[in-house]
């Protein structure tokens, strides 16, 4: 069947919101340093100073700018949350595609590993590798990606051994072509399309747990993050400061995750044929 | 999602939980037992009792005999002390563990039935302005992390509106039983329950929103519509009954998640459950604990989706049939 | 009991039913015949007002005009008063609730009995329909197809409706179950309105008294079953009966020329009818009933073409031709059989006027022919034993084939030539310049005659008599020109008046079948009846010394 994936795409409207919102946030992220004026973690003022000109969002509990931070915090959901889906993407498919072109024993070892660690929770595997070895940004992306490839290469093997037996597929057998180049010219390009869906699936997984983690105040203490920022806010809840504290910081993930999860959703309903023709998306 | 797992999958998970558990400690530079319990507690331990523990854990001697020795104590229900709170791990967390129970079970119980009603009654009217209003919110509020939810929760109800309480299970102190117990511990449950319920409810509606609606294309439907059956029998007995199959498959992965947004939502709410455990563990680098936690959380979610794809079995006749 | 008048169905800019009329009385079964995409299930569903097109015009049930009725309303009528037995295909049933639970749902919902006693009627009416008792409380996806089809009859009667509508209810069933159920079914019938959809003449054949044929959203035809099937009056009807295979009928099988599509005016069956005249393509002919009987056709059904009343032609003192009595309709192919000197080479030659009758009349579309001129010879041609000499030795293929144009001054030069052309291709021979210059003496014998058929073509006659065309040919040329002849009646629609000796080969091309003997036509009837129950000894010594090819005893 063949699908227009960008046509639809744009179709949608749900789908268009999302991407207008996550188009803000990668701006966001880049203009950083020209929207604020402070360096988030240096101490530009007094602790808990309301909003004001010179401080938009003012400051939290040690004096840094919450504005700067917030934007700043910006960049580490969206590296963390990219970084891992691609990582974890790649891995995806390299588990999936080999276990549904290789198969036999091999092919049977992995999805046996896979079941095995699907259903085990990632947050909790990390907290506890947390304790030991204290994760900066690029520990934390390969930890995470390492605990969240399964779902995805169960996915990839199910769709690869479903299209090997498709009747184009099996002709270029019959032309002589090996197993890999069958991979590479015919199975791969078909899998676009669930490879984008379980894309933004990875993204927003790692957003949401980046966040948490931060949350938990496990993770790079070098950065800010607005997990991080939600973590130092908790303890102010019945002050006021939580209306520009905590708020803006949970809003702007919030807004984050929700932009993922509306472009997630405009990429699966393309895809499932069932839910096709639909008048929101 | 939907397949079935066996038992040699669950197996080989704990395999590898245990494992996890066991290598990470041994694996970090310097004293494993330090590694296992943490410095600050291996300052407070006699050299005797280091020696005992070496001789328990058989530290020092090669790997397969630490593991064996590691096993066997596991099977004795011994997981680890903790110096902190002074008592044996396995207890610790046991006594926290009902709490967390709690909280994961009724929002779990909550969202996966509110969720489904709502997914079968939008499926229903796919398309129309209920339809895409609960969609459009239910899948922004989804994006909410849940413990920012318990947060805005709790500044609106606890801090404006005062009328939750802000920390705890129970009133400290206040002696309740019986009747007056119950309604202490509900109101104290209400807003954790609430944000785990808000944030987890997109995931079963929208897996009953879109099963239904293919559900509704089957020609049993056509069939039933002639037998001039009510809308309520159409909407619920016939094409509400094939659209909680693959929910109930799901219910195990999002058990996962539920308890995990547990932990986080204690936090916010200062909840004395396993959440909390943790993260104080945390703090002061209780080892024993963390590990323990690990252990048993992954344990349980384990047990948990091996009884669902139990329940599954008995729901779809299909399956049973191929049994 | 039912009355349906006027209803048209529309899904969109699509029509299904275009203006349907029906009625049905309580203890009468009527099928409904349709091919694929003819509507009627449509029409099955608008009765019971579930279909998703828009519904016009009046469905009378009991009197009352359902067509007006609330959803609430309506929601109370269906099961109770008419129920549906629905096509058995994958997932017509819920797949989770046991085939009890289903049979006896309606009858709960329903608030008409208890729900022990609800449960208790439905095992009655599982087992009426011999489903075993240990299969009662199975899910759908473990019963058999036969086993599915007893649920669903049984299902469809639990409220005891007034009308029953079955869509095809015994297609996916072997043969067996196809016959208990299908006596079940004409069992149940007493008080109870059956409506059968199908598109299977056997099962209309085994379950329905009277039957309708539906094409292009209108019935065709309505009818006691066995006298349609039988005796069919509008051309689709007979048509498809030619199209179907069964034990009853011997003749080759045909198809219909073209496709079904939906003509912007007019019948909807007349780019592909063998009868149709100008008025056919601008109004829509309306359904005539007439004794018991109902066609749609403007023409009143299929016409007579040619009749001969009390024919006779002597020589002399030799009545060659004795007093005969036979007609011919349009598209159809009779075969006149018999011994050399019974005398029907002169009666072929009679009717195309290479001999004047000594008496009797002769009538073509009901006119008396008294003389016959150009007109005459447009419409009905000639094809003669010999090709050999009823071609021109001095007059080359294109030229034969373009003499009678040439003669009756149709077109011009360039047109005849390309309608030449034309024909010679629909005979199946090469339109090569090689070919067309050929003279017949270079032609084989199964050309030649091909090549005498293309010029009977070309004037588009109505009625081609065949005066024996192959007993100067090869058996395997004869089987092509037989089946050329074939596919020329299923193309043209034809009428053909098919002479020859062996009766065995008369009845794989003709619709009916005359025997003469001495001048005189002994039997005539449906090839099919005279063939398998001749009436007169003469007929009978004819088919025991016709052609059998294996004389091993069965035993």
């Amino acid at each position: 069947m063949h699908i227009d994936l960008k046509k639809e795409l744009k179709q949608s409207s749900l789908g268009r919101i999302g991407m207008t919102i996550l188009l803000l946030m990668i701006a966001v992220a880049i203009l950083a340093p020209v929207l604020s004026r402070y360096d988030p973690t240096q101490q530009t003022a007094a602790s808990l100073v309301s909003p004001s000109l010179s401080h938009w969002l003012g400051t939290n509990h040690v004096g840094q700018d919450i504005w700067s931070q917030l934007l700043y915090g910006a960049r580490i959901s969206l590296l963390v949350g990219f970084g891992v889906g691609t990582l974890s993407l790649i891995l995806s498919i390299f588990f999936g595609l080999s276990a549904a072109i290789i198969g036999g024993l091999y092919g049977r070892i992995v999805m046996r590993i896979v079941d095995a660690l699907i259903v085990i929770p990632m947050v909790i595997a990390v907290i506890l590798v947390a304790a030991y070895v204290r994760p900066d940004v690029l520990v934390l992306i390969f930890l995470l990606s390492l605990l969240s490839w399964q779902g995805g290469a169960r996915v990839i093997r199910a769709q690869a051994l479903a299209l090997k037996e498709k009747g184009h597929v099996k002709a270029s057998l019959t032309f002589g072509a090996g197993r890999f180049y069958v991979a590479r010219r015919h199975i791969l390009p078909e899998l676009t399309p669930i490879l984008l869906v379980e894309f933004i699936y990875g993204v927003r997984r790692a957003v949401f747990v980046e966040a948490g983690l931060a949350f938990l105040g496990i993770g790079d203490p070098m950065l800010i993050s607005w997990g991080t920022m939600m973590h130092d806010a908790m303890r102010f809840t019945y002050l006021n400061v939580w209306q520009w504290w905590l708020v803006p910081a949970g809003v702007a993930l919030s807004l984050t995750i929700i932009g993922l999860t509306f472009i997630s959703y405009a990429t699966e309903s393309v895809l499932d044929p069932r839910l096709r023709g639909e008048a929101v998306a | 999602m939907l397949k079935r797992q066996n038992l040699v999958t669950y197996i080989i998970a704990l395999i590898f939980i245990l494992a996890l558990n066991f290598a990470l400690p041994r694996m970090m530079p310097g004293d494993p037992l330090m590694a296992i319990y943490g410095d600050e507690a291996l300052i407070a331990m006699t050299p005797e009792l280091k020696a005992q523990l070496v001789e328990r854990f058989a530290l020092g001697k090669p790997l397969w005999e630490q593991f064996g020795a590691y096993f066997l104590a596991l099977f004795q229900g011994d997981m680890g002390y903790s110096y902190y709170y002074n008592a044996p791990v396995l207890k610790i967390i046991l006594s926290s563990l009902p709490w967390t129970l709690l909280i994961v079970g009724s929002s779990l119980l909550i969202s996966t039935f509110l969720g489904m009603i709502l997914g079968i009654e939008s499926g229903w009217r796919r398309g129309s302005k209920t339809d895409r209003t609960m969609l459009t919110g239910l899948m922004s509020l989804n994006g909410f992390p849940d413990f920012f939810l318990g947060m805005v929760l709790l500044i609106i109800f606890g801090v404006i509106l005062g009328i939750c309480p802000l920390a705890g299970a129970l009133t400290p102190y206040s002696g309740l039983s019986g009747l007056s117990l119950v309604l202490d511990v509900l109101k104290h449950m209400a807003l954790p329950v609430a944000a785990l319920t808000l944030a987890h409810l997109a995931g079963s509606y929208l897996l009953t929103r879109n099963t239904m609606i293919s559900v509704l294309k089957a020609p049993f439907m056509l069939t039933a519509r002639a037998k001039g059956l009510s809308q309520n029998a159409l909407k619920y007995r016939h094409a509400g009954r094939n659209s909680m199959l693959p929910v109930v498959t799901m219910t195990g992965i999002w058990m996962g998640r539920v308890v995990i947004g547990a932990l986080f939502v204690e936090l916010v709410f200062a909840y004395p459950g396993v959440g909390q455990l943790t993260y104080q563990a945390l703090l002061c680098r209780d080892y024993p604990i963390i590990q323990g936690v690990f252990l048993i959380v992954t344990i349980s979610v384990l047990l948990a989706n091996f009884a669902v794809d139990l329940l599954y079995t008995r729901l779809d006749p299909r399956v049973i049939h191929a049994y | 009991m039912l009355e349906i008048r006027d209803v048209r169905v529309n899904y969109g800019n699509d029509t299904v039913l275009n203006g349907v009329d029906l009625t049905l009385a309580t203890g009468e079964t009527l099928a409904i015949i349709g091919e694929s995409g003819t509507g009627k299930t449509t029409l099955g569903l608008s009765i019971m007002r579930l279909t998703e097109g828009k519904v016009e015009g009046t469905i009378n049930l009991d009197g009352k005009d359902i067509t007006t009725l609330s959803e609430k309303e309506m929601q109370r009528i269906r099961w109770n008063r008419v129920a549906m037995v629905f096509q058995n295909v994958n997932n017509v049933l819920n797949p989770v609730h046991t085939v009890l639970d289903q049979v006896s749902e309606p009858i709960i919902e329903h608030k008409l009995k208890s729900k022990d006693e609800a449960r208790r009627k439905a095992r009655e009416l599982l087992s009426y329909f011999g489903l075993p008792q240990n299969r009662f409380s199975a899910y759908p996806h473990q019963l058999s197809g036969g086993e599915q089809q007893r649920v669903l009859l049984a299902m469809a009667l639990s409220n005891d409706p007034g009308l029953l509508i079955l869509d095809e209810p015994l297609s996916s069933l072997d043969v067996t179950t196809r016959e208990e159920l299908g006596d079940l079914l004409r069992q149940i019938d007493r008080n109870r309105a059956q409506l059968v959809i199908t598109h299977d003449f056997d099962t209309a054949s085994r379950l329905s008294d009277r039957i309708a044929v539906l094409y292009g959203g209108k019935i065709v035809e309505t009818g006691p079953t066995q006298e349609v099937l039988r005796c069919p009056r509008h051309p689709y009807t007979r048509a498809l009966v030619r199209a179907y295979p069964n034990m009853t009928t011997v003749k080759d099988l045909q198809g219909i020329k073209g496709r079904m599509t939906r003509p912007v005016s007019g019948c909807p069956f007349h780019p592909r009818c063998t009868q149709a005249i100008d008025i056919c393509s601008r109004e829509m002919p309306q359904l005539a009933l007439g004794e018991g009987r109902g066609v749609a056709c403007h023409r009143g059904g299929i016409i007579t073409l040619l009749s001969t009343v009390n024919l006779s032609k002597s020589f002399d003192l030799l009545k060659a031709v004795d007093s005969v009595s036979l007609h011919i309709e349009a598209g159809e192919i009779l075969a006149l059989v018999g011994q050399s000197g019974s005398g029907k080479t002169t009666l072929a030659k009679t009717i195309i006027g290479l001999y004047q009758p000594s008496g009797g009349s002769l009538y073509f579309e009901g006119k008396q022919i008294v003389s016959r001129g150009k007109d005459f010879y447009r419409r009905v041609q000639m094809i003669f034993q010999n090709p050999g000499e009823s071609l021109s030795h001095r007059l080359s293929v294109l030229e034969s084939v373009m003499e009678p144009l040439e003669i009756q001054s149709i077109g011009d030069q360039e047109y005849r030539k390309g309608k030449a052309i034309q024909t010679i291709e629909e005979v199946e021979l090469p339109r090569t310049d090689d070919f067309l210059n050929k003279y017949p003496h270079h032609l084989s014998g199964g050309e030649m005659q091909r090549v005498a058929i293309a010029r009977a073509l070309a004037l588009d006659p109505d009625l081609l008599i065949a005066d024996e065309p192959t007993s100067f040919l090869d058996a395997s040329v004869s089987a092509k020109i037989l089946k050329l002849l074939l596919n020329l009646q299923e193309h043209r629609g034809l009428s053909m008046i098919y002479i020859t000796h062996d009766i065995a080969a008369a009845r794989k091309v003709s619709d009916r079948l005359a025997v003469m003997l001495d001048g005189r036509i002994i039997e005539v009837g449906a090839s099919n009846e005279i063939v398998t129950a001749p009436r007169q000894d003469y007929t009978r010594r004819l088919l025991s010394s016709a052609s059998i090819l294996s004389r091993i005893e069965r035993l």
